[in-house]
C-alpha cells in the first residue's frame, strides 16, 4: 500500500506549518523524513495519522483520496504511528499497553494470559528482556519506547510512521531495531522514519523528503544521490558550521564539587571524581547507566547512603533540590525540558526568574515586574531565544528555544555548578551547535559543568575529561583529546571492558 | 483574530458582560433591584463568599483541593463565638485568635498533604470530617448569641449601598492580587501549581509551597467565619455547612486552571458577583430557591468549557 500527500498546507495561529508540502511514500521502501525543529515534520505526521486536518490538500492511500477524522480511523486503513511524545498508560502493563484497543477476551473478559502471549511477540523482535506483564511506569525511559514501537508494529501496519524512534534507546536496541524495519520494508511495509541523527537516516533509508519552514526542500530523493552535506545544507538552507569551543585552562587545584566513595539509594556503588573551576567533565554511559539518577542523587532528590559529597573542599550535607540551589549554587538543566524543567503555562520572564524571584523582591516582598523584565532580558538576549517578546507562552516556544530558556534560568541564577543533562536531544542542528558554544562559554567564565550526555560526538566536542559510567559505577575516566576516533574507542572500551553486565533497574 | 475573540481569552470578560447584562436586565424587570436597600442586602451577602472563593482559589492555585474551608470555618466561627461568650475575651484579642485558629488548621493539612505526599483532597477530605466532629462536640449544636455590639454594628452598617462588611474581602483581593502577582512566595505557588517537578527542580521547596498554601487558606476560611458571625449576629455551628460548591464555583468560573498554575483575582471576585446577581434575580423574580443550586451547576459547567476552549486557542491545552 502507498500513501501520497499532494499540496498539503496547515495553519496554526501565527504560524504556516505546511505550505503546499508533497510526500510520496512507496510500499516496501523506507523513507526519511527530514528537518529541523519547526519545520514541519510532527504536523505532517499528525496529519497522516488523523491527530489534526489539513487546511487544504490531499491524503491519497492507494490513489484514492481519505480524510481521516481521528488515529482510529487511520489504524482501521492500515496507518499506524509511533509519536514523539510518550502515549503509554503508566499503570497498566506491558501487555495491554501494547493490545490496548483490542485486548483478546474469553467469556467477555481479558484474557490476560492471551495479552502477555501476544504482546510477547512484538516484544521478542525487539528486547526479549521485557516482561509483558511488568507495568509500564517500572520501565526505564528507553524500555517505554521500545514498548511505544512494538505497539505500533502490532497493530500489523502497511504504513508504519516512526517520529524520532531512537532518540532514547541504546545502540543495542537501535540495531535491533534496525534489522526489523527492514525485515518489514522487505515484507513491503511502507516506513516513514524521523530522526535527527543524520548517521541513522544514511544507514536505513532508502529515499528522503526534506522540509525546511513547511515547504519541500527535497521530495523522494534517492539516498544514494545525498551526501551529509548536502542534507544538512537542505535542511539549514546553508552549509554547516562547527561549533568553536574556547580553550580553557583548568587550574586541577581549584576543585569545586568532589565525590568519594559515593553510594546512593539509586543503587550507585564507590562513585569517585572530582569537578573543578571552570572545567566541562563528562559523564558518558548508554542510557539507563545511572547518570541522571547520579544527577538527582548529588542534588538532593535521592539519598546517599555512604561515602562524602564535598563542596569547594567542606563535606555538604544537601538536603534537597532547594538547599542545593540556595546554598550551594547549583543548578540542574533537565533531560526532560517538559516535565521537569519548564512550566509550560507560564511565560518566559516567570520561567527564567523564578530562581531569582527571592532575590528581585524589595523590602516588604515585592517583585517589580519592570526589574524582574530587566533581569532576565539580557540572558534571553545572549541565548538569541527567538521570540516576539518576554510574555510569551513557554509552550509556544520550539524545542531548542525551550532549552535555552531552562538554561537561562541557570544563567540568571549565577549558578556555580551546573549539571547539564542531554543538552540537544531533539534540538536541530543549528541550535546544538549554538548550544555546544554556550556551554563552552558558561564554562569559560568559571562554572564547573557535570555534563551527561550519550552523544558521543557531543562529548568529544565539549568535555575536558570524561567519565565513563556503566552499571551504575564508574568504569573509566578518559582525557579527551578532541579526535573522534581516539577517545571514542578508550571509551567504547570501558563500556565492553566491563562486559554485560545488566544495569540496575533506573528509577 | 478578532477584537471579539481576544476579548474572550481574557478571562473575566465574559463575567463583565454577564454581569452587565445581567444588571442591565435585572433594572428593567424588577424595580426594586436597583434600590438601595437590595443592592445593600446583595452585596453583604457577597461579603462572605468572597472570602470562601479565595480560601479555595489558593489550594488550586498549587493545584490541590481544601475539601475543608466550610469545616474550618464552622470551628474557627465556634471558637471565636465561645471565647467572646464563655470566656469574655475583647475582640482584638478574639478575631486574631480565630485568625490563628484557622491557619492552625490550614498548617494540619499542609504539614499532612506534604509529608504523606497523600493527595490533599482525601487529606482535607478527612480533616473536614474531625473539624467538623469537634465542632458539634464542642456546641452540641447550640449556637453563641451574645456577640458584641460593635462586630453586628459592623455587619450591619453600610454607607450608602456599601456594606462596611464589603471591605474586609475587598482589602483581601487587593492583597492577594498583589501577593500572586508580584510577591515570590506567590509567585512561587504558581510556579508550583504550573508543574510542581520543574518547580521542585528550580530550588523552590515543595513542602514550603504546600504548607503555605493551606496555610493561607485556612487563614481566609477564618476571615470568612468572623465575617459570617458578625452578618449572622451570632456564631451558628452551622456555618461553612454549604460552602463547598461556592468555594470550588466562583475560582473555576473565574478562570482558574484545575490543574494549578493559573488562578484569577479580579475573575473570582466577578463571579462571586455574577452568582450574587443570579441569586439577587432570582429571589426578585420569586423563584424557588431550590433552582438557584441547579443554575449554580449549570454555571460551573459553562465556565469549565470556557476555559478549555480558551486553552485550546491559545495553543497551550
Amino acid at each position: 500500500m502507498g500513501l501520497a500527500l499532494e499540496a498539503v498546507s496547515k495553519s496554526f495561529p501565527g504560524v504556516k506549518a505546511l505550505d503546499g508540502v508533497s510526500l510520496d511514500l512507496k510500499a516496501g521502501e523506507i523513507h526519511a523524513l527530514m528537518g529541523e525543529n519547526g519545520a514541519g515534520k510532527s504536523t505532517l505526521i499528525k496529519i497522516v495519522t488523523g491527530l489534526i486536518r489539513p487546511d487544504s490538500g490531499r491524503v491519497l492511500l492507494d490513489g484514492r483520496a481519505v480524510q481521516f477524522g481521528s488515529p482510529r480511523d487511520a489504524l482501521s486503513e492500515g496507518v499506524s504511528a509511533v509519536h514523539q511524545e510518550r502515549n503509554l498508560i503508566p499503570r497498566f502493563s506491558v501487555g495491554e499497553n501494547i493490545l490496548l484497543e483490542r485486548l483478546p477476551t474469553r467469556n467477555g473478559l481479558v484474557d490476560y494470559g492471551a495479552v502477555a502471549r501476544e504482546a510477547r511477540r512484538y516484544l521478542e523482535l525487539l528486547d526479549p528482556g521485557i516482561d509483558a506483564r511488568a507495568k509500564v511506569l517500572s520501565l526505564s525511559v528507553a524500555q517505554m519506547q521500545i514498548v511505544e514501537i512494538a505497539k505500533a508494529l502490532s497493530s500489523e501496519a502497511k504504513i508504519l510512521l516512526l517520529d524520532e524512534p531512537t532518540a532514547s534507546i541504546t545502540e543495542h536496541e537501535t540495531a535491533a531495531l534496525f534489522k526489523l524495519l527492514r525485515k518489514l520494508r522487505d515484507d513491503g511495509v511502507a516506513i516513514v522514519f524521523v530522526s535527527h541523527k543524520l548517521e541513522e537516516v544514511f544507514a536505513i533509508a532508502d529515499r528522503i523528503t526534506v522540509l525546511r519552514d513547511g515547504k519541500n526542500v527535497a521530495s523522494g530523493a534517492p539516498m544514494e544521490d545525498m551526501t551529509r552535506q548536502t542534507l544538512v545544507s537542505l535542511m539549514i538552507g546553508r552549509p554547516e558550521r562547527v561549533a568553536e569551543i574556547a580553550e580553557r585552562q583548568v587550574d586541577p587545584s581549584r576543585v569545586v564539587l568532589e565525590a568519594r566513595g559515593l553510594s546512593t539509594t539509586r543503587g550507585h556503588k564507590n562513585i569517585t571524581f572530582a569537578l573543578r573551576h571552570g572545567e566541562i567533565l563528562g559523564l558518558y554511559g548508554l542510557v539507563g547507566a545511572g547518570r541522571s539518577e547520579l544527577a538527582h542523587a548529588i542534588l538532593g532528590d535521592a539519598r546517599i547512603s555512604g561515602g562524602e559529597l564535598l563542596i569547594r573542599g567542606e563535606p555538604a550535607r544537601i538536603r534537597d533540590v532547594h538547599d542545593a540551589s540556595t546554598r550551594f549554587r547549583m543548578g540542574y538543566v533537565s533531560e526532560d525540558r517538559k516535565q521537569e524543567g519548564l512550566i509550560l503555562m507560564h511565560s518566559i520572564t516567570r520561567n527564567v526568574a523564578v530562581t531569582i524571584w527571592r532575590r528581585l523582591a524589595n523590602v516588604i516582598g515585592l517583585i517589580n515586574p519592570r526589574a524582574e523584565s530587566r533581569a532576565v532580558a539580557p540572558f534571553i538576549k545572549r541565548l538569541d531565544v527567538r521570540t516576539p517578546s518576554l510574555g510569551q507562552l513557554v509552550g509556544n516556544l520550539s524545542g531548542g528555544n525551550q532549552q535555552k530558556v531552562s538554561i537561562a534560568k541557570w544563567l540568571a541564577a549565577q549558578s556555580e555548578i551546573l549539571i547539564i543533562d542531554e543538552p540537544t536531544v531533539g534540538i536541530d542542528i543549528k541550535t546544538k551547535t549554538y548550544l555546544h558554544e554556550l556551554i563552552g562559554e558558561i564554562a569559560c567564565e568559571g562554572a564547573a559543568i557535570l555534563l551527561i550526555s550519550s552523544d558521543m560526538a557531543e562529548m568529544i566536542t565539549l568535555a575536558d575529561r570524561i567519565l565513563v559510567m556503566h552499571g551504575f559505577r564508574l568504569v573509566g575516566e578518559v582525557a579527551n583529546d578532541h579526535q573522534y576516533e581516539t577517545t571514542s574507542r578508550a571509551i567504547i572500551g570501558y563500556i565492553h571492558a566491563v562486559g554485560d553486565v545488566t544495569p540496575a533497574p533506573a528509577g | 483574530m478578532t477584537l471579539f475573540r481576544r476579548l474572550l481569552l481574557v478571562e473575566w470578560s465574559g463575567l463583565a458582560v454577564a454581569i452587565l447584562l445581567g444588571a442591565l436586565a435585572l433594572s428593567v424587570i424588577a424595580p426594586n433591584f436597583l434600590t438601595e436597600f437590595n443592592l445593600y442586602v446583595m452585596l453583604r451577602s457577597l461579603s462572605v463568599g468572597l472570602l470562601v472563593a479565595f480560601a479555595q482559589m489558593v489550594t488550586l492555585g498549587v493545584g490541590q483541593m481544601n475539601i475543608a474551608v466550610g469545616a474550618l470555618g464552622g470551628l474557627t466561627a465556634i471558637i471565636f463565638g465561645a471565647t467572646i461568650e464563655l470566656y469574655g475575651f475583647p475582640l482584638l484579642l478574639a478575631i486574631p485568635l480565630a485568625l490563628a485558629i484557622g491557619a492552625l488548621g490550614g498548617l494540619i493539612n499542609g504539614l499532612l498533604t506534604a509529608r504523606t505526599g497523600v493527595n490533599a483532597f482525601i487529606i482535607t477530605l478527612a480533616t473536614a470530617s474531625a473539624f467538623t466532629g469537634i465542632n458539634f462536640g464542642i456546641t452540641g449544636s447550640i449556637p453563641f448569641y451574645k456577640m458584641p455590639a460593635s462586630l453586628v454594628a459592623f455587619g450591619d452598617h453600610h454607607l450608602g449601598a456599601m456594606p462596611y462588611l464589603l471591605v474586609a474581602p475587598l482589602i483581601v483581593a487587593f492583597l492577594l492580587g498583589l501577593f500572586f502577582s508580584r510577591a515570590a512566595p506567590g509567585r512561587e505557588l504558581l510556579a508550583f501549581g504550573g508543574n510542581p517537578q520543574a518547580a521542585e527542580l528550580s530550588g523552590i521547596s515543595r513542602e514550603r509551597v504546600v504548607v503555605s498554601a493551606h496555610v493561607l487558606s485556612g487563614l481566609l476560611a477564618a476571615a470568612a467565619a468572623v465575617l459570617a458571625v458578625a452578618q449572622l449576629g451570632s456564631a451558628q455551628p452551622t456555618i461553612g455547612a454549604d460552602w463547598l460548591l461556592l468555594s470550588f464555583a466562583a475560582p473555576i468560573i473565574g478562570g482558574a486552571a484545575l490543574t494549578g498554575g493559573h488562578i484569577s483575582v479580579l475573575g473570582t471576585l466577578f463571579a462571586v458577583l455574577l452568582l450574587g446577581l443570579i441569586q439577587n434575580g432570582m429571589v426578585l423574580a420569586k423563584v424557588d430557591p431550590y433552582w438557584v443550586q441547579f443554575v449554580l451547576g449549570a454555571l460551573i459547567l459553562a465556565a469549565v468549557g470556557l476555559n478549555r476552549w480558551r486553552a485550546v486557542n491559545s495553543g497551550v491545552a
